[in-house]
């Protein structure tokens, strides 16, 4: 994360909610990250893309501008947005977990990747955050299916399904800890 | 020159899900050239040991119907007396461990399995040649690295099955 959280200056704490809308919300999750990865973009460019209805699309990018999860960039009509870096640090008894804009990005494919979605039933976003960090290993060739499978006490089929599904979003995102 | 394909659990993980295209063109292009894939034991245990696996698109693999046509075989159990096998195996849970960073301890049998099975089939003479397809990059680069170093120079292969792979195969990747 080259910027600092606090580049949009708005307090963490109201950035949250709509963290957790992005993680339960895949249609908002894709908005994000096609905003990431393609920004600056007019909103008129995503619903070409994504094909989400335009009223979602103008109230999604409205929600995510209110956050300050994505600022604009041209201020004249058509307007032109891009995101802010998403870094949050979640600590609950011990237990940390970030969520980070390739999370928002594996949790945005749930609609289109039902194997992704199966997952997410079964460990939590947890479990996908954490299978993630496996999914960066495997692209490299650093962990293979069976010993994730042991570590995340999956069955090796199960191992091997979720990092191949994750593969696409470990390769788009380099691996903030390295 | 016989050459024997042996195939991992991933290469079958690749093919599944909804679209079932890569799973149609990779049994077009073995029949095509008339060869099957040999799975060890291992392989053949995970594709079916695991109930919970099926409630995804990807874990729903036809793989049985391979069998029925006779283009997905089950190796012989690997022999840990041989050897020639549990030598390389040995070296195999060695190298893996350190490619993964892990413990060796952390490592299985079934992380070496592959390697394992390459190795007997040259060993009792019954391939010139293996190909080794599979998404586990660990065992690939193991089998790559040592099979030689054992007297098996030019006679092993790893073929990486990315979603590219599949896409583009035909049966001229087994002829």
């Amino acid at each position: 994360m080259s910027k600092s959280p606090a580049h949009s200056g708005r307090p963490p704490i109201q950035q949250l909610q709509t963290v957790v809308d992005l993680l339960e919300t895949p249609t908002l999750a894709r908005i994000y990250v096609y905003v990431s990865q393609n920004g600056p973009v007019t909103v008129a460019q995503l619903i070409d893309t994504l094909g989400v209805p335009q009223g979602t699309a103008y109230d999604y990018v409205q929600k995510l501008e209110a956050a300050g999860i994505v600022t604009k960039t041209r201020e004249q009509r058509p307007y032109e947005y891009e995101t802010d870096p998403i870094s949050l640090t979640l600590s609950t008894d011990g237990e940390t977990q970030t969520v980070t804009p390739a999370l928002i990005a594996a949790v945005a494919r749930r609609d289109e990747d039902e194997d992704i979605n199966v997952y997410i039933d079964r460990h939590g976003l947890d479990g996908l955050a954490v299978a993630l960090e496996y999914a960066y290993e495997y692209v490299d060739g650093t962990v293979n299916n069976r010993i994730a499978a042991r570590e995340l006490d999956l069955s090796p089929l199960e191992a091997e399904i979720i990092l191949q599904a994750l593969e696409p979003v470990a390769k788009a995102y380099a691996d903030p800890a390295e | 020159m016989r050459t024997v394909y042996i195939a991992d659990t991933g290469v079958f993980v690749r093919c599944g899900g909804p679209d079932k295209n890569k799973f149609q063109q990779l049994r077009r292009a073995l029949r095509q050239a008339e060869v099957s894939l040999r799975i060890p034991q291992r392989v053949y245990e995970e594709l079916g040991g695991d109930p919970a696996a099926e409630e995804y698109p990807s874990g729903n693999i036809p793989y049985p119907d391979g069998f029925e046509e006779g283009w997905i075989t089950v190796a012989d159990d690997l022999d840990y007396t041989n050897s020639t096998v549990s030598t390389v195996m040995d070296d195999a849970r060695r190298f893996i461990a350190n490619e993964t960073d892990r413990k060796e301890d952390i490592t299985e049998k079934a992380d070496t399995a592959l390697v394992g099975l390459a190795a007997q089939l040259l060993d009792i003479d019954e391939a010139d040649h293996v190909v080794l397809l599979t998404t586990d990059k660990p065992a690939g680069r193991a089998a790559e690295t040592l099979l030689p170093t054992h007297g098996f120079a030019d006679r092993i292969e790893y073929r990486y099955v990315s979603e590219e792979y599949l896409e583009a195969i035909t049966a001229e990747e087994f002829r």
